[in-house]
């Protein structure tokens, strides 16, 4: 189906395969050899970690991430913030992402930690990009290099200039004091690692995989899902889809198969950010044979069952009604767009902004970054389209940013 | 941080204990420790004080600190009590220790060296620390004296997780520009950035030796010096007796080869068993290095290892140092442990 679209504009942007790497040099064999030998010891390394503390960090490990979980309950009251923004913040994040050439968790980590953030304080429209920024940057201090933790003036021209420098810094504490530092959230690949080691899965399968999960960051049905439940789900699915065999992981409870047929109807038109990323070799070309899978899928439910029904496979066709870009209101009651009560707020000013027309009736607060008033010929970061069909997000402010001199993707 | 906010001014500023940098990307954030007093509850407390950049906004250091420190709750390690946060300045408020291990070496020390029951009552602590680290998926990464926090009751503390990190396994890449240098240990000095847990058991088993001697084990001065001074102690490594060893980014096929010296001669102060746990934490293969939990388990810390019945008391046991982390910690691991229960 949309597989056609990945490939065609993969050269403009960030997410550029790099086809020279195909010839090998003798020192490229020689430093290959030492990987592997270096790959050896690693391994060795964490096994003995895994025998002797596993058990210890496995419990440590199922208590923070129960302490760390959004509730997307809590953000369907946000007032202004609605779910159909959400892929647009997340595609802007995917891309920021790769553009820092942080480590694959710290993107988990920043939609965490957004998504927490988002079920505890009010968020402004005009502040949602900075929330997630903050975020980014938060997530990257905790977990990345010092020299690749982004700079504020390089996220401040990716947001093309929306924000005042301050208010990153402001905002970055804001997050930080609202999730009380409590940073240690245990992502999705923490425990598909774990499993990729144990089930002795292939790179196809962990990349397809990290790429199921993160085609989850986009909706809604997924904010709450605990990442070890995610990480079994998509891995299965994973497979599934790469038509390998099936590993004998033991029970499976309810969630986790609720989350694994979820997950199985959320595969159609995946962002195209997020595709283009996962079209490279080095993530194993995934995003082209997710495609190729669901186009084989759908070719076969249209031909219909010669004989008597065919029982549908998990993942076949329930499609079309259900695939959906998350918007306001799914899983919500009656009466989505007025009369929630809002979400608390701190006293010391959580409410950044100056809209007049917002803040009415709440206390202006005393340290809250000011928002510039976008001007006219600004892009506007949330066209206002209350359901996207196409499955085509504009960018958020900043897509010219990419076209940069862009750093080599190491993850 | 148990949910009430604190003010800075709930807590009266005594003397500066000490000065420091964090050091971010493009500049070092200046941070100064001081002795305060809880004006509610009289409890001293230390207070470190972060300079904010506005450039930067939160250093990493203190992300990480903080973050880590919140989930790490133990009697062998430092408790933060808050964070309070004013324009311009981040302060976290400690639990008051009344020095560090450097200091109490200074001066208690005969030319700095410590009386074996004292040595091994603080690598007990020490290891327990470390233990829960390990358990609680973080690595330290920057064990020395100095970060080795003693009150007067004798106990000591891990302090200082500016350069600590979470860990994950498979373990992740890392940077090796981690632990000063004397206690870094030889797979980081070789480049390895797939290091684990048996990096801070290197930097005890730097830490245990210099308690005896009063003296740094391996006190270079730069990263090939260090190295070298290891190898002529623990003698130098070969592709036979450290299979991969060539491979790591700072190998030289021109090394000066040392023999191993047995650590007895270098360290007489050290009884058979003490010898033992020390040769197998300062192992130069990372994945030979013993673990924390055997670590403890040695037999050289025997005299902690008895049944631990809250009623009972030995009257041997440990010694006159309160140890209330051992006897919580004996029940719950006894996995660990449980093989000298009998």
């Amino acid at each position: 189906m949309a597989s056609t679209t990945y490939h065609s504009s993969a050269d403009e942007t960030f997410f550029v395969e790099d086809e020279a790497a195909q010839r090998m040099t003798m020192r490229d064999a020689g430093r290959m050899i030492a990987r592997n030998k270096q790959e050896m010891i690693a391994n060795e390394l964490s096994r003995l970690a895994h025998d002797e503390y596993l058990e210890d960090i496995m419990k440590h490990m199922r208590h923070m991430e129960d302490e760390t979980l959004p509730d997307a309950n809590l953000i369907d009251m946000q007032r202004e913030i609605q779910w159909f923004m959400r892929p647009y913040l997340i595609d802007f994040l995917i891309e920021a992402h790769a553009a820092f050439s942080l480590l694959p968790e710290t993107l988990f980590l920043t939609v965490n930690l957004l998504d927490r953030y988002c079920s505890k304080r009010v968020v402004y429209k005009q502040h949602y990009q900075l929330v997630g920024c903050a975020a980014l940057l938060i997530a990257a201090k905790y977990g990345d290099k010092k020299d690749r933790v982004p700079q504020i003036n390089e996220l401040n021209n990716m947001c093309c200039g929306l924000y005042d420098a301050g208010m990153f810094t402001q905002m970055e504490m804001h997050v930080l004091n609202t999730l009380d530092w409590n940073i240690g959230h245990p992502t999705v690949d923490f425990f598909t690692q774990l499993i990729v080691a144990e089930e002795r899965d292939g790179r196809e399968v962990e990349h397809m995989a990290a790429y199921i999960c993160e085609i989850a960051l986009y909706h809604r049905d997924f904010v709450s899902t605990k990442p070890s439940i995610m990480a079994r789900a998509s891995l299965a699915l994973a497979r599934a889809i790469l038509s390998k065999p099936e590993v004998n992981d033991g029970e499976w409870d309810h969630t986790e198969n609720v989350t694994l047929l979820t997950l199985s109807q959320h595969l159609h038109q995946p962002s195209v950010t997020l595709a283009r990323k996962y079209s490279s070799a080095y993530y194993s070309k995934v995003s082209g044979k997710l495609a190729d899978f669901l186009a084989q899928q759908a070719a076969i439910s249209r031909r219909g069952p010669p004989s008597p029904p065919v029982e549908p496979t998990s993942l076949s066709t329930k499609t079309a009604d259900i695939y959906s870009t998350p918007h306001k209101g799914l899983g919500a009651g009656p009466g989505v767009a007025d009369g929630y009560m809002t979400p608390p707020i701190t006293p010391d000013g959580n409410c950044f902004g100056h809209n007049q027309a917002m803040i009415k009736g709440y206390q202006a607060p005393p340290r809250c970054p000011v928002t510039p008033t976008p001007q006219p010929n600004h892009v506007q970061p949330y066209p206002q389209q209350q359901q996207q069909q196409q499955p085509q997000p504009q960018h958020m402010a900043g897509t010219s940013y990419f076209e940069g001199p862009t750093s080599h993707m190491a993850y | 941080m148990d949910g009430k906010r604190q003010h800075h001014s709930s807590f009266q500023q005594l003397e500066k204990l000490g000065e420091g940098t964090y050091a971010t990307v493009s500049h070092a954030a200046l941070i100064s420790v001081f002795k305060g007093r809880n004006r509610q509850t009289g409890e001293f407390v230390a207070l470190k004080e972060i300079h904010l950049d506005s450039e930067e906004g939160t250093p990493s250091t203190a992300i990480r600190e903080i973050s880590l420190m919140k989930e790490l709750k133990h009697e062998n390690i430092v408790a933060l009590h808050d964070v309070i946060h004013t324009e311009n300045k981040l302060m976290l408020v400690f639990e008051y220790m009344d020095g560090d291990l450097k200091k109490y070496m200074d001066n208690n020390g005969e030319r700095g060296m410590l009386k074996p029951h004292i040595v091994k009552s603080f690598m007990w602590q020490l290891l327990q620390g470390i233990h829960f680290c390990h358990e609680n998926r973080v690595l330290h990464r920057d064990l020395k004296p100095q970060n080795l926090l003693i009150n007067n009751k004798l106990q000591l503390k891990l302090g200082d997780f500016g350069l600590a990190r979470a860990f994950g396994i498979p373990v992740n890449t890392f940077s090796n520009e981690v632990v000063t240098l004397w206690y870094r240990a030889p797979d980081v000095l070789l480049g390895s950035r797939t290091y684990n847990t048996s990096i801070d058991i290197w930097s005890a088993g730097c830490i245990m030796a210099e308690m005896f001697s009063g003296r740094p084990l391996f006190p270079g001065t730069t990263n090939e010096d260090q190295t070298i001074r290891i190898f002529r102690i623990m003698g130098t490594p070969t592709e036979r007796t450290w299979p991969g060893l060539s491979q790591f980014p700072e190998y030289k096929a021109n090394w000066q080869m040392y023999a191993t010296q047995p650590l007895r001669n270098i360290l007489p102060q050290i009884d058979e068993k003490g010898i033992d746990l020390l040769q197998r934490m300062l192992q130069l293969r990372p994945e030979l290095r013993i673990s924390a939990a055997e670590a403890l388990n040695h037999e050289w810390f025997a005299e902690f290892h008895q049944p631990a019945h809250p009623q009972q008391h030995h009257p041997q046991q440990p010694m006159m140092h309160p140890h209330r982390g051992y006897q919580q910690h004996t029940v719950p691991s006894q996995n660990v442990y449980g093989n000298y229960q009998g």
